[in-house]
C-alpha cells in the first residue's frame, strides 16, 4: 500500500521545465497590476459612495423590514418558507458540508485544471444555473401567492368576472401554508372498525406525557409538520435528484464530476436567486414587492 | 551581466544602478541585486518572505490571467487592506455601547479622510466576500479540489465561513439601527438550531439579547480572535496550494 503523500506525489502532472515561467516578473507584475486596480476602483467607490448609518440602535424601534446582512438573506428567505430550525441552521449546516464533502465524493483525476473539463460541462452548468433560478423563482412566487393575485387581477382586468376571486376549493393551493389552513384536516379523520383514527390531525400523539415538554415530541401538529417541514424538505432534496435524472436521460452525465457540475451550479443559482430576492424584493412584513417599492418603517 | 564582462569604462545608467543596488546597505536588505537577470530574479522570489509564498518558477497556464482571475490572490489582498484600515479605525473607535455609534459619527466628520477610511473598510469587506465566493467558483469549475487537492478545497471552506463570520461580527460595531437589527436577526437564526440553539445563541450575545455584552464579544472576535484563526487558516491554505504541486494541472 502505497502511503497518501507518495500518492499525492504521483497524482501530480510530469513536470514540464520548458513550459515553466518565472514568477518574477511574470507573475508579480500580474498581481501588482491586479492589486492596483482593485485599490484604485475601491478608492474610487469609496470617494463616491458612503457606507450607511442610520440613527443609534434603539431596542424599542423595530425597522420594518427587518434583515440581516446581504450574504444571510438567502438564509433569511428561506426562513419565510420553512421551519427556523431548517432555514437557519440545519439548510446551511448540510450544504456546507455537502460542499466540503465533494472531492471526496468525485476523486477521479478527469476534467481537471482546465475549464469545464469533460465534454457536456457547459451545458449541465448553463442547465443548472438557469433551471434551478427559475425553479427557484417560481417557488418564491407560488409561496408568495402572487399567482393568486396575478390570476385575479388577470380575470378581473378581462372583465370576464368583475368580482372574481380564488376559489375556495383551491385555498390549499394559495401558498405553502395552504396545505396547512387550506385543508378541512378536521374532517379528514377515519375510522377502522369503530376506532377512530387521526380524529384530530393537529395534534397527532408521538411521546407520552410528562417524559418531554417539547411539544413538537408529544404531539405532532401534521398539518403545520407537513406545510413547514415535510413539503420544504422533500423540495429541496427532491429537485436535484429531479435535475440528475433529467440530465442523465439526456445523456449528459457519465462521470460524478458531470452531477457535481450540474448540483453545483445549480446550487448557485439558488444561493444568488435567494439573496436577490431577500435582498431587493422583500418590503414590509416580508412581502414581495419590487425593489423600487420598498420604504423601511420603523415601529 | 556580470562585472567582468562589462567594457571597462561604466556608462552614467550602469554607475547609477551600481550606487542603488550594488552599494553595502541594500544588498543587506534584499541580498540580491536587481532581479533583472533570471538568477537574480529566482533569488529575489526566493529570498524574500513575502514573494517566497510563491515558487520561483511556475507553469505558463497558471500565469494566464483567465485561469485563475487573480481570484484567490485578490481575496488575500482584501484581507491585508482591510486589516490596515481596520487597525487606523481602532485608533477612532470604543466598543461601547455608550461611544460606539459616537465615534462612529466623529469619524466621519472630524478626522480627515475619517468618512473614506470607512468606506474602505466597509466596501473591501463586502468585495472580499463577492471574491471568495468567485474564487471558489473558479476553484470548481477547473476541477482544482480533485486529488490532491481535496484537502486544500477543505480548509478553503473554512476560510469562507470564517470570511462570513469577521464581515458579520463588524456589522454590529457601528451600533446603528442597521447594525442592531441585522445582528438581532440573524442571532435569532442561531437560536433556532434544534439542539444547543439558545445555548449557543447566548455564548454569542453574552446575554439574551444584543446589548453590550455582545458589543465587546463581537468587537474582540471581530479584531483579533478571526483575524488570527483566518490567518491560521491561510497560511495552511497558501502552503498546501504549493506542497500539492502548485495549481492543478491536466494530467
Ligand atoms: C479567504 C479566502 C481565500 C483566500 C485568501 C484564498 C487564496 C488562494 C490563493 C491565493 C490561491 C492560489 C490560486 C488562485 O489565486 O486561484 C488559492 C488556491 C486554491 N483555493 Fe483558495 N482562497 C480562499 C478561499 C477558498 C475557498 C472558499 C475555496 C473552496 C471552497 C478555496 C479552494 C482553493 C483550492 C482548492 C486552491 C488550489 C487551486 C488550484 O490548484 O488551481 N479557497 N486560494
Amino acid at each position: 500500500m502505497v502511503s497518501r503523500a507518495a500518492a499525492a506525489i504521483r497524482t501530480r502532472p510530469r513536470r514540464e521545465r520548458e513550459a515553466e515561467v518565472l514568477v518574477w516578473p511574470d507573475l508579480v507584475f500580474i498581481e501588482f497590476i491586479s492589486a492596483l486596480i482593485f485599490s484604485i476602483a475601491l478608492l474610487v467607490l469609496s470617494a463616491m459612495v458612503n457606507a450607511p448609518l442610520l440613527n443609534r440602535a434603539d431596542p424599542d424601534t423595530t425597522p420594518n423590514p427587518s434583515k440581516a446582512p446581504w450574504y444571510f438573506l438567502n438564509l433569511q428567505e428561506l426562513l419565510l418558507h420553512m421551519e427556523p430550525a431548517w432555514a437557519g441552521v440545519i439548510v446551511p449546516t448540510i450544504a456546507l458540508v455537502l460542499l466540503a464533502a465533494i472531492p471526496y465524493w468525485d476523486r477521479d483525476q478527469d476534467g481537471q485544471g482546465v475549464w469545464f473539463g469533460t465534454k457536456f460541462a457547459g451545458r449541465l452548468t448553463v442547465f443548472g444555473f438557469t433551471a434551478a433560478t427559475m425553479v427557484t423563482s417560481l417557488l418564491i412566487i407560488w409561496d408568495g401567492s402572487l399567482h393568486v393575485i396575478w390570476t385575479e387581477n388577470i380575470i378581473r382586468g378581462l372583465g370576464l368576472n368583475s368580482d372574481f376571486s380564488w376559489p375556495g376549493g383551491l385555498d390549499w393551493f394559495r401558498n405553502l401554508r395552504g396545505f396547512d389552513t387550506g385543508i378541512p384536516w378536521e374532517s379528514l379523520g377515519f375510522s377502522i372498525g369503530g376506532f377512530t383514527m387521526f380524529e384530530d390531525w393537529r395534534a397527532i400523539p408521538l411521546g407520552i406525557p410528562g417524559t418531554t415538554t417539547d411539544p413538537w415530541l408529544l404531539n405532532l401538529n401534521f398539518p403545520s409538520f407537513l406545510s413547514q417541514q415535510l413539503i420544504p424538505v422533500a423540495t429541496m432534496v427532491g429537485l436535484p435528484i429531479v435535475f440528475v435524472l433529467f440530465c442523465k436521460a439526456l445523456g449528459w452525465i457519465h462521470t460524478r464530476r458531470d452531477i457535481a457540475l450540474l448540483i453545483f451550479s445549480a446550487f448557485i443559482g439558488v444561493y444568488l436567486t435567494t439573496t436577490i430576492v431577500g435582498t431587493a424584493f422583500r418590503g414590509q412584513g416580508q412581502d414581495l414587492k419590487p425593489p423600487w417599492d420598498i420604504v423601511v418603517l420603523e415601529e | 551581466m556580470s562585472n567582468l564582462e562589462r567594457a571597462p569604462r561604466k556608462s552614467f545608467n550602469d554607475l547609477i544602478y551600481d550606487l542603488i543596488f550594488k552599494n553595502y546597505v541594500w544588498q543587506s536588505i534584499f541580498r540580491t541585486g536587481y532581479p533583472n537577470t533570471p538568477r537574480n530574479q529566482m533569488l529575489a522570489v526566493a529570498t524574500n518572505v513575502f514573494l517566497h509564498l510563491h515558487p520561483t518558477r511556475i507553469h505558463r497556464t497558471h500565469v494566464k490571467i483567465t485561469h485563475t482571475y487573480c481570484l484567490g490572490g485578490l481575496s488575500f489582498f482584501m484581507f491585508l487592506g482591510l486589516t490596515v484600515t481596520g487597525v487606523l479605525l481602532m485608533f477612532y473607535y470604543v466598543p461601547s455601547v455608550e461611544r460606539a455609534y459616537q465615534d462612529i459619527q466623529a469619524l466621519e466628520s472630524n478626522v480627515r479622510f475619517g468618512q473614506l477610511l470607512r468606506n474602505m473598510h466597509r466596501w473591501m469587506a463586502h468585495a472580499m466576500i463577492i471574491l471568495v465566493l468567485l474564487h471558489m467558483m473558479r476553484v470548481f469549475y477547473t476541477g482544482a479540489y480533485k486529488p490532491p487537492r481535496e484537502f486544500n478545497w477543505v480548509v478553503g471552506v473554512v476560510l469562507f465561513i470564517l470570511t462570513l463570520l469577521l464581515s458579520f461580527t463588524g456589522y454590529l460595531l457601528p451600533w446603528d439601527q442597521l447594525a442592531f437589527w441585522a445582528i438581532t436577526v440573524g442571532t435569532t437564526m442561531v437560536g433556532s438550531a434544534p439542539v444547543l440553539g439558545d445555548e449557543s445563541k447566548f455564548l454569542l450575545l453574552g446575554g439574551f439579547s444584543v446589548g453590550p455584552n455582545a458589543l465587546i464579544r463581537f468587537y474582540t472576535l471581530h479584531v483579533i480572535g478571526l483575524p488570527l484563526v483566518i490567518s491560521i487558516f491561510m497560511a495552511v491554505h497558501f502552503w498546501r496550494v504549493r506542497r500539492d504541486g502548485g495549481l492543478a494541472r491536466p494530467l
